[in-house]
């Protein structure tokens, strides 16, 4: 083990399950309102990063009205999605909807490639690329203080990703769509009788996953550049989902930070093999979690019935 | 069951109504059938042999999901990477031992197994999306083993070059000899993936996929079942894996990928959940469109010039994805009950009821 | 039932035996690859077909196959271009003794079962191929035996010293050195000058960091051939470690690592985004003063700097070079190639070494089957031919000297490049070492 090394990549860690916990947070909230597990979140991601460069960029519009269009178009691309591929679903078997989505991400991840091609690009820099955060611990090793060395863009993402959990989360719990959606969560058929909505609630909730979709599509492109395969994040983020809990949306920070945590931890070893586990570790922990809480940390348990 | 039935013929016994292929002309037709496919490389170019040959292959790895998908209702998204297991095992068996290939395919089938086995596990506690995550956990550890486990064997990344199968002096080195073994394992593989779901097995399999708290107290052993269901389908993509590392000649840990777990999964509801036909159509359906994909794509460069040769590759996911969105909201039970209706109907001729 | 079910499936496999057995299309089974020191020897007592044949109205198809919209897409897009417009200026000037000139593309997205599905439509549109120029590690090693069988050329960039020299493999030819070689070159000249170029507290020794992409062109450059070279040299690899093939891809862990390790100089086998990010993140760390980074020469190039987050972090980088760059106009090779990039209207994106390179290699298609054609005839004119002829050719340069290749003694990869550094914005790849020849690295069978 590198020990000195201990505190960095634990803290590295820790700030990269912020954009993690982000992703995370649109699939709950699809999965919260209608029950849909939806693998295609990281072509909406995609989809956003690549219409946001497509404004700044090839626009020249500013950074933040690029973003503002973005969002607008990911939240009605969401509406789109639900009306025409996800509505006629309803009441379909798991795996009808299961493939639904796969399906659903392979035809944007085809279109993503046709109408932007496969080139790579750079995506406009929103935090500074230099003069990472130097913090001295307190820590003494070789007799010398250890220094962590953060990247801006990795804090401040972090900052980004914990601040829209967090109104999403007073979202749901102070406003009253809000409180529909999460009756909505609860049973289909009692939210309706009750008078909700529930096909506004279910455009409504895939609206909401498109736009948190593009701010994690946003956040991630600025750090290191955008092209198709932004999309594969999103499998990093299935394992955070069900650590925290299907329904939980505190769950996807909680999930993110461990799921983050334990990637930087096994990159402190010495051994290679170890520290290349780094990639499998969520899913490490995900088998984990199966095993030993299905539900996860924040989830409901469901107990089935004949 | 699979031939075309005209009116006014009836099974006179139970033998005969279970039976697989009735009547004396059937027989006679899927002997035709059987020999036009291995005089394949006489009268085809070779690219039509590659494409059978990787059409065969394929549908061998998605018999093996309909046991496991089709028929006990356990989703997968992890049998490619049972693939990669065969494939690697039979490589090593092959390239270090000196085995004949003949006796590393079964061996890397058993160990693919075992390997499926191990990820079947979860399925004690787990179902539905929890199930297909943890078979989605199959995919990215098993390439990640394969890449950074036993580097002086598995050499990493790069992966390893695989010796052509070599039976009585005869190299199977190009695709119009390949195309032999593939048909042969392809005509075993089918008959026991139909005996299996007329048996008893099969039989339980089905009670678990269509209630499995209510199959559990008729007293099927779920845990069981669903293991077997999950070694079965491994056991099948294991076969798939060794025939497709060999017939390629090398293998690593991208030569099946998730995209095509993806795709075996949208072949299977393209061609029919649970049925025996449904691999074999939806293999078909799904590698024409990819081929029509790779013709049409020069005509797509013009269309959409950013794209530059790139199309290709980019009409293959939006061909797939599209056919298999349109056949979950039109035609949810596919192409196998289409062709179940048509029989029928054509059993009733002239009256439609 | 059952027994007849059972005779029948016998009767199918003795059936397909048969078939195997009897079917005479295939190629027979080859033994090992011609030995290419023999042809040499061979060729001058063929005779000469008396003038220039005029072939007016044949046409001579080269085959092109890689990832055009997979990982590689930014490189492989000016690549594509560099071939288009120099076929068609080959023909606009008579083509190969009057026979028109066609390149036909296949995108494989990086995959090598689908280059085989390319390879195998290639093979039966046309039953005698002669050249097909790939890129991509993985491909080239998956098919080298393939392309010996079938005798048929395979120029490639992708550099991987097993599919040049591994078993079975004869018919593959390198638009570079081998990476093995580039490595020990590179580290060669680092060595001898290391108190030139090393970081201000680095100590006298090399540690080198190899911190690449797990792929078959990531690892290339790792063989038992060069580890032994670099402990020959009193070079220590002191870490190994990979990340991912994206721009998104995170290094930090892999340079703190090597810090940790203490490293002081950072090899990385990757092209474009792959450099670019450990140079990103070299300077955001605030780390970028202790490390040398060098890497294959795919690294310097154009498309690096569509990655990096500020064109001067690219500065310092050092690859060894085995071709001239736009810059060096004062070469007719190059002043041919920026005509063509003008003529066509390219945009700036595509002035970097894939079109470079395909232009170059075109040219030495062309040398090829012209030299294949002289030697043989047209009617004879096949990859076998066409495998001879580079290798009777050699040493020789193609497109005036932009590259130095030498394919005679059994080698299949040039021994001839520079060393560059990047000094300044983009395009200052200023020569360090000039042409020298470099280590030979290729692995004993």
């Amino acid at each position: 083990m590198n020990w000195q090394l201990l505190p960095q990549f634990a803290m590295t860690g820790l700030l990269a399950g912020g954009p993690l916990a982000l992703t995370a947070l649109g699939l709950v909230l699809i999965f919260k309102s209608s029950y849909i597990f939806n693998f295609a979140q990281g072509q909406l991601l995609l989809l956003g990063a690549l219409i946001t460069w497509w404004f700044a960029v090839e626009l020249n519009l500013p950074l933040w009205l690029a973003i503002v269009f973005a969002l607008v178009i990911s939240a009605l691309m969401g509406l789109l999605i639900e009306r025409l591929a996800l509505r006629p679903m309803t009441g379909q078997p798991l795996l009808s909807i299961i493939l639904m989505t796969l399906g659903l991400s392979q035809v944007l991840q085809g279109l993503a490639l046709l109408v932007f091609g496969g080139t790579q690009r750079n995506f406009p820099q929103i935090f500074s690329a230099a003069n990472p955060y130097k913090i001295t611990m307190p820590f003494v090793y070789n007799d010398n203080n250890i220094v962590i060395i953060l990247k801006q863009n990795l804090v401040w993402s972090f900052v980004v990703a914990v601040l829209g959990v967090v109104i999403i989360s007073l979202f749901f719990r102070f406003t009253r769509t809000g409180l529909a959606m999460r009756g909505t969560s609860e049973d289909h058929e009692l939210a309706q009788s009750i008078g909700i909505r529930i096909h506004r609630i279910f455009g409504f909730s895939w609206a909401l996953a498109g736009v948190v979709a593009t701010l994690g599509g946003v956040l991630l492109a600025t750090s290191s550049g955008l092209d198709l395969s932004l999309s594969v994040v999103v499998l990093a983020a299935f394992p955070v989902v069900l650590l925290g809990g299907l329904e939980s949306i505190p769950g996807t920070i909680v999930g993110g930070l461990i799921i983050g945590l334990s990637q930087g931890l096994v990159s402190v070893s010495k051994v290679p093999i170890v520290r290349n586990m780094s990639e499998i570790m969520p899913y490490v922990v995900l088998l984990i979690v199966l095993i030993f809480r299905p539900e996860g940390l924040f989830g409901q348990k469901r107990i089935e019935r004949i | 069951m699979a031939v075309l039935r005209p009116a006014g013929e009836f099974d006179t016994s139970y033998a005969s109504d279970m039976a697989t292929i009735r009547q004396r002309w059937q027989w006679w037709l899927l002997l035709a059938f059987v020999v036009a496919l291995y005089a394949l490389p006489f009268y085809a170019s070779q690219s039509v042999v590659a494409l059978v040959n990787r059409i065969g292959i394929t549908i061998i790895a998605v018999q093996g999901l309909n046991l496991l998908t089709g028929y006990t209702g356990q989703i997968s998204l992890g049998q490619a990477s049972f693939m990669t297991a065969g494939g690697y095992i039979s490589a090593l068996l092959v390239n270090n031992l000196g085995w004949p290939f003949f006796a590393a395919m079964p061996a890397a089938a058993l160990g693919a197994g075992i390997v499926g086995l191990l990820f079947g596990l979860p399925s004690l506690r787990v179902k539905g999306f929890y199930l297909t995550m943890a078979t989605l956990a199959a995919q990215f550890i098993i390439p990640w083993f394969t890449r950074n486990a036993f580097p002086k064997v598995l050499n990493g990344a790069q992966g390893i070059n695989v010796q052509v199968p070599v039976l009585f002096g005869i190299e199977f080195n190009t695709p119009q000899r390949y195309i032999y073994l593939t048909l042969t394992v392809l005509i075993l593989t089918t008959i026991v993936a139909h005996n299996i779901s007329r048996s008893r097995l099969g039989r339980a399999f089905v009670a678990v996929r269509d209630h499995d708290l209510a199959a559990e107290l008729l007293g099927i052993n779920l845990f069981k079942y669903k293991l077997q269901a999950f070694f079965l389908a491994a056991v099948y993509a294991g076969i798939a894996g060794s025939l497709a590392a060999h017939q390629i000649r090398h293998i690593n840990s991208e030569t099946f990928n998730l995209i095509d777990s993806v795709m075996f999964m949208g072949m299977l509801v393209i061609g029919g959940l649970g049925s025996n036909l449904g691999p074999i159509f939806g293999a078909i359906v799904v590698e024409m469109l990819i081929e029509g994909a790779t013709l049409f794509g020069p005509l797509f460069i013009s269309l959409f010039p950013s794209t530059a040769a790139g199309a290709v590759q980019a009409l293959r996911p939006l061909f797939f994805g599209a056919a298999l969105m349109l056949f979950l909201i039109f035609e949810p039970r596919g192409l196998a009950h289409r062709w179940q209706l048509f029989k029928a109907a054509w059993r009733l001729r002239p009256f439609s009821y | 039932m059952r027994k007849s079910l059972f005779a029948l499936l016998t009767m199918l496999m003795v059936a397909s035996m048969i078939l195997v057995a009897c079917k005479p299309a295939a190629p027979p089974p080859t033994e090992a690859p011609p030995e290419p020191t023999a042809p040499p020897a061979e060729e001058p007592t063929a005779e000469p077909p008396s003038g220039p044949p005029d072939l007016t109205g044949e046409t001579i198809t080269l085959y092109h196959f890689g990832d055009l919209s997979g990982p590689y897409a930014a490189i492989t897009a000016p690549l594509i271009h560099g071939a288009e417009d120099a076929v068609k200026a080959l023909n606009e000037a008579g083509g190969i003794y009057g026979a028109t000139v066609e390149i036909k593309f296949a995108d494989d997205g990086g995959n090598v079962d689908e280059a085989i599905a390319a390879y195998d439509r290639f093979t039966s549109e046309d039953d005698n191929p002669l050249i097909m120029i790939s890129y991509g590690s993985g491909e080239a090693e998956a098919l080298a035996g393939r392309f010996a069988e079938d005798k048929i050329v395979n120029i490639t960039a992708g550099l991987s010293a097993k599919a040049f020299y591994g078993e079975g493999s004869g018919y593959t030819f390198g638009l570079g050195p081998i990476y093995p070689d580039q490595l020990a070159y590179t580290m060669d000249f680092l060595s001898e000058n290391w108190d030139t170029y090393k970081p201000a507290e680095a100590g006298d020794e090399i540690k080198l960091a190899y911190i690449s992409w797990p792929t078959a062109f990531g690892q290339g450059a790792l063989t038992d051939e060069s580890r032994a070279y670099l402990a020959d040299l009193g070079i220590e690899i002191v870490s190994e470690d990979t990340y991912d093939v994206s721009p998104t891809a995170d290094t930090t862990t892999a340079i703190l690592n090597a810090q940790a390790a203490g490293a002081n100089v950072i090899w990385t086998n990757t092209l474009a985004f792959g450099p670019a990010a450990i140079l990103n993140d070299l300077n955001a760390l605030g780390l970028r003063d202790q490390f040398v980074v060098a890497s294959d020469n795919w690294a310097m190039d154009l498309a690096t700097y569509a990655f990096l987050a500020d064109p001067a972090y690219g500065v310092g980088l050092i690859t060894p070079f085995p071709y001239l760059w736009w810059t060096d106009t004062d070469n007719a090779g190059v002043q041919y190639t920026q005509q063509l990039f003008d003529a066509n209207e390219r945009s700036a994106a595509e002035h970097n070494v894939g079109y470079m390179l395909l232009v170059t290699g075109v040219d030495m298609a062309a040398r090829a089957i012209t030299h294949a054609i002289d030697t043989v005839g047209y009617e004879n004119l096949n990859g076998e031919a066409v495998h001879d002829a580079l290798i009777d050719m050699s040493p020789f340069e193609p497109l005036d000297g932009v590259m130095k290749a030498d394919y005679s003694d059994g080698s299949r990869s040039p021994h001839m490049s520079q060393i560059r550094m990047i000094q300044g914005g983009p395009d200052a790849f200023v020569v360090i070492q000039d042409w020298t020849e470099i280590p030979d690295l290729r692995p004993s069978k």
